[in-house]
């Protein structure tokens, strides 16, 4: 049987194990937070969790990231490229929504013509080990996407794991993954008994997750409505704030800055999270902005996630994570905007495109 | 201001049933064309503002514990939706516990709102329930129900209820808070829903700061460094302040770049520590920028420096009335140069 | 203000940079009596000359703080003398402020200073910045805004 079992105390062994061919990252908490960190000592790691605050593209797609470092002496300038871009990279414990964020943001960064060359080497040499999800939060609606979601769900990694309460269900996946569950031979076999539970947790896992979105119309309805009413009225109380896209796993803007160290004469050029939620973001030279009000750029967020998203990939640009909702300060739902956004789906059947 | 400690959550009932009615008149007699309040949030532990332009939605608006976003926020700079096709300023009727008002007033000496088109719907608030430190602290427990009876927060999520004494899980800025309802002077056009307060000047001994302030330098820059090191940049405390209201942030400055804008522990201190130099007598301390925050990082330290130092030296308390000239919009002759280096 | 420029030949001994603000009507010109007057002073200082202390945003003072300056030295007319009326006075106010928050996010209070000299006061202004140098020069280098790299 392909199947293994793993203790949960054996835990520590597996990273001592891992972690001598990988960087081995896993969810831990810091101050509150579950954050994706890399593991030195094993007794950090928390696999009881909901699901991390800030999502483990963290990992891939740093806060921030250095392009290249450069010196200067006197008249000469040196530039480093980065030289840790070989490194083996295992992300542990990764809940399955956030397993396909990284299949999003592959889709992204692999783009056309010009490809992320830092983000798709780190891809590749990136092994991920998820654990099924058994406790959604009420927030969560990945069942409701186009990719099969599911608490689950174990297309996406290369290895996955169930936790059956003492012991985790080890299932390889991926060619990668079979690899490195026959190298770990002190793993024990797992028997129909375990398998049996494993399907049972998962659909009481599917059980638990309440909320159910139509959006298989949602790109069609979104194409006519880019002056709907309805942007103002769901941008309304918006703070403008960055949570929901810093947060969101499948975000992927970056501004560009030059970080200069003026006390060694060294500087570096690096890449941070941006968001299309600042006023800056979209704002050009001229002095002229696209996305003026809180109302563009609201609408931007969803229109790129439920529309441009399909048009340009023929995927969702969304995970079901629910991040977005339970974070906003202000608790603009995700779920009642496109419930609203469904709900004008007769309205454009008039033909009369509404005008703000 | 002590007062006796109620049962809160009849408290608030009461309120909210005022303050419909309340709301409700001032829509009907067309006295202003918008109400701001707060509506139940879809998640537990929130609360959503709400605009509210028909008499048929009052009755979304609510009163509890959870109402944490400083309202002031949505009149400065005026919203494209509060002025009209003739370009007229809206009439707006804004729900305001004590902080509200005070950024209110603040604004209004600032000359940021008009009082002509504002409102104030005062009300005496309990405090506001410090969400961050709930969640974290249940951990990865999810909480699906939140309510606060008597002295006590309960908290109910599935297979789990955890009862919590109410004035530990206060905000900790609500706990030192002395203005919760609206100060009367404010003549902003107010109406009170409940008790109403005569305030020109606040006591405080500032006790909470001594123990972090007898601290060593190198102690005191552990401590912020520790504290802000969660900080991931998405200016939702900058965006929740309602005397945040700059067209261009001095962190999106970029000709020329004062500051970094990247994730380096010195960056994001700076960032703090300048945001904190501008609310220098403007801090009203309504901790909305902590209840916002994603990561649950509580700046109450710095929001209550702000207060003490402008109310050692220059005996300014912000927001309280309309009449006092805001510390950094004036000078005096005798100003204090205590930390000035002399001769000797 | 790279710190190339201001690098000095290093002596055996560490001298500390420091970077001061003077307003043109009387702290420079205090600085140039100092000067002309032949009064010694270390020379660890570097001038800017504003046009009033009331010109000094503070975030002069943090920028200088983070691209390594050791010191900061503040110096404006004193209280009545401003040629602008009362740019000093609106100043100081806001420097109070910048020092508090300063020592209070543990940045020590020596490295940063204010004070008042006039034209007529070379010898108070050459006193004054070899009392600062020493200040900063006991607390050592400015390390605290350096980048983890």
């Amino acid at each position: 049987m392909k199947e293994k079992i793993l203790k949960k105390d054996q835990v520590k062994q597996l990273h001592e194990d891992l972690s001598r061919y990988y960087s081995f990252y896993a969810p831990t908490k810091v101050k509150g937070n579950i954050v994706f960190k890399k593991i030195t000592n094993p007794e950090d790691i928390e696999l009881e969790y909901l699901n991390s605050k800030i999502p483990p593209k963290e990992i891939l797609f740093p806060r921030m990231e250095t392009l290249f470092s450069y010196k200067i002496d006197e008249k000469n300038i040196e530039i480093e490229p980065r030289t840790d871009l070989e490194e083996k990279i295992l992300i542990f414990g990764v809940r399955p929504c956030d397993a396909y964020s990284f299949s999003l943001l592959e889709t992204f960064f692999n783009f056309g013509q010009f490809k992320d060359d830092l983000f798709m080497k780190k891809k590749e040499n990136t092994v991920v080990i998820g654990l099924a999800c058994n406790t959604p939060r009420a927030t969560c609606f990945c069942t409701s996407l186009d990719y099969n979601g599911h608490p689950h769900r174990k297309d996406d990694v290369d290895i996955f794991l169930t936790d059956l309460g003492e012991n985790y269900l080890v299932n390889p996946i991926s060619e990668t993954g079979k690899a490195i569950i026959d190298k770990l031979a002190w793993l024990s076999e797992a028997n129909n008994d375990d398998l049996q539970k494993a399907e049972e947790l998962s659909k009481k896992a599917e059980s638990l997750i309440s909320t159910k979105l139509d959006l298989q119309h949602t790109a069609e309805i979104l194409d006519p409505s880019f002056n709907h009413p309805l942007w103002k009225e769901v941008s309304e109380n918006c703070l403008g704030c960055g949570t929901c896209t810093f947060l969101c796993p499948t975000c992927t803007c970056f501004d560009v800055v030059e970080d200069v160290d003026h006390y060694n004469n060294r500087g570096k050029r690096v890449r941070i999270w941006d968001t299309c939620q600042f006023c800056l973001y979209t704002l050009e030279t001229s002095g002229h902005n696209p996305r003026n009000t809180k109302i563009e750029r609201c609408r931007n967020r969803v229109l790129h996630k439920f529309n441009y998203y399909p048009k340009n990939y023929d995927l969702i640009g969304c995970v079901g994570c629910g991040r977005c909702i339970h974070l906003c300060p202000v608790n603009n739902d995700l779920r009642e905007i496109i419930k609203k956004i469904n709900a004008i789906k007769n309205e454009n059947k008039k033909e009369e495109v509404v005008v703000a | 201001m002590v007062k006796q400690m109620g049962d809160i959550q009849a408290e608030n009932v009461e309120i909210e049933k005022k303050m419909r009615e309340v709301a409700r008149s001032l829509l009907i007699e067309k006295e202003v064309d918008v109400i701001i309040g707060y509506a139940r949030g879809t998640v537990p532990l929130s609360s959503s503002p709400i605009f509210i332009k028909n008499v048929e939605d009052i009755d979304s608006l609510i009163w509890d514990n959870l109402c944490y976003v400083n309202l002031a926020r949505y009149v400065v700079p005026p919203l494209t939706e509060f002025v009209d096709n003739e370009k007229v300023e809206l009439k707006v009727g804004i729900v305001s516990k004590g902080c509200v008002a005070r950024a209110l007033i603040h604004l209004a000496k600032e000359k940021q709102v008009d009082p002509e088109k504002i409102k104030i719907i005062g009300i005496p608030c309990n405090g506001v329930v410090n969400r961050r430190r709930i969640e974290k602290e249940l951990g990865e427990k999810e909480v699906l129900e939140i309510s606060v009876s008597n002295d006590q927060v309960i908290v109910k999520g599935k297979d789990f209820e955890e009862v919590l004494p109410y004035q530990d899980y206060l905000n900790e800025l609500c706990k030192t808070c002395k203005v919760k309802s609206p100060p009367m002077s404010s003549s902003l056009s107010d109406v009170i829903v409940g008790e109403s307060i005569e305030i020109s000047s606040v006591e405080d001994d500032f006790s909470d700061l001594s123990e972090y302030e007898s601290k060593t330098p190198e102690e005191k820059w552990e401590v912020i460094t520790e504290l802000l090191s969660d900080c991931t940049r998405c200016y939702a405390c900058r965006e929740a302040c309602p005397m945040c209201y700059c067209n261009l942030c001095f962190v999106d400055q970029n000709k020329p770049i004062w500051f970094g804008k990247t994730s380096e522990m010195s960056d994001i201190i700076v960032f703090h520590l300048v945001r904190a130099m501008h609310m220098a007598g403007r801090c009203v301390g309504c901790g909305a920028c902590s209840s916002v925050c994603p990561m649950g990082i509580d700046l109450k330290l710095i929001n209550r420096k702000l207060e003490k130092i402008v109310k050692e030296r220059f005996d300014f308390t912000a927001g309280l009335s309309l009449d006092v000239m805001p510390p950094m919009m004036t000078q005096k002759m005798e100003d204090s140069e205590d930390f000035m280096l002399g001769e000797h | 203000m790279n710190k190339a420029v201001v690098e000095s030949k290093q002596d055996e001994e560490w001298q500390p940079k420091i970077i001061a603000f003077l307003c043109n009507w009387c702290s420079y010109a205090g600085a140039d009596l100092a000067g002309v007057s032949r009064i010694q002073y270390p020379p660890t200082i570097r001038v800017v000359r504003v046009p009033c202390s009331g010109r000094i945003n503070p975030f002069f003072i943090i920028k200088s703080l983070i691209d390594g300056w050791d010191g900061v030295v503040v110096s404006g007319c004193h209280p009545g003398d401003c040629h602008y009326i009362s740019g000093n006075l609106v100043a100081r106010r806001r420097f109070a402020i910048v020092k508090e928050l300063l020592d209070f996010i543990g940045i020590e209070p020596d490295r940063v200073h204010f004070m008042w000299a006039s034209a007529a006061e070379g010898e108070l202004f050459a006193v004054m910045i070899r009392k600062i140098s020493e200040l900063v020069k006991k607390l050592g280098p400015n390390k605290k805004f350096e980048k983890k790299w």
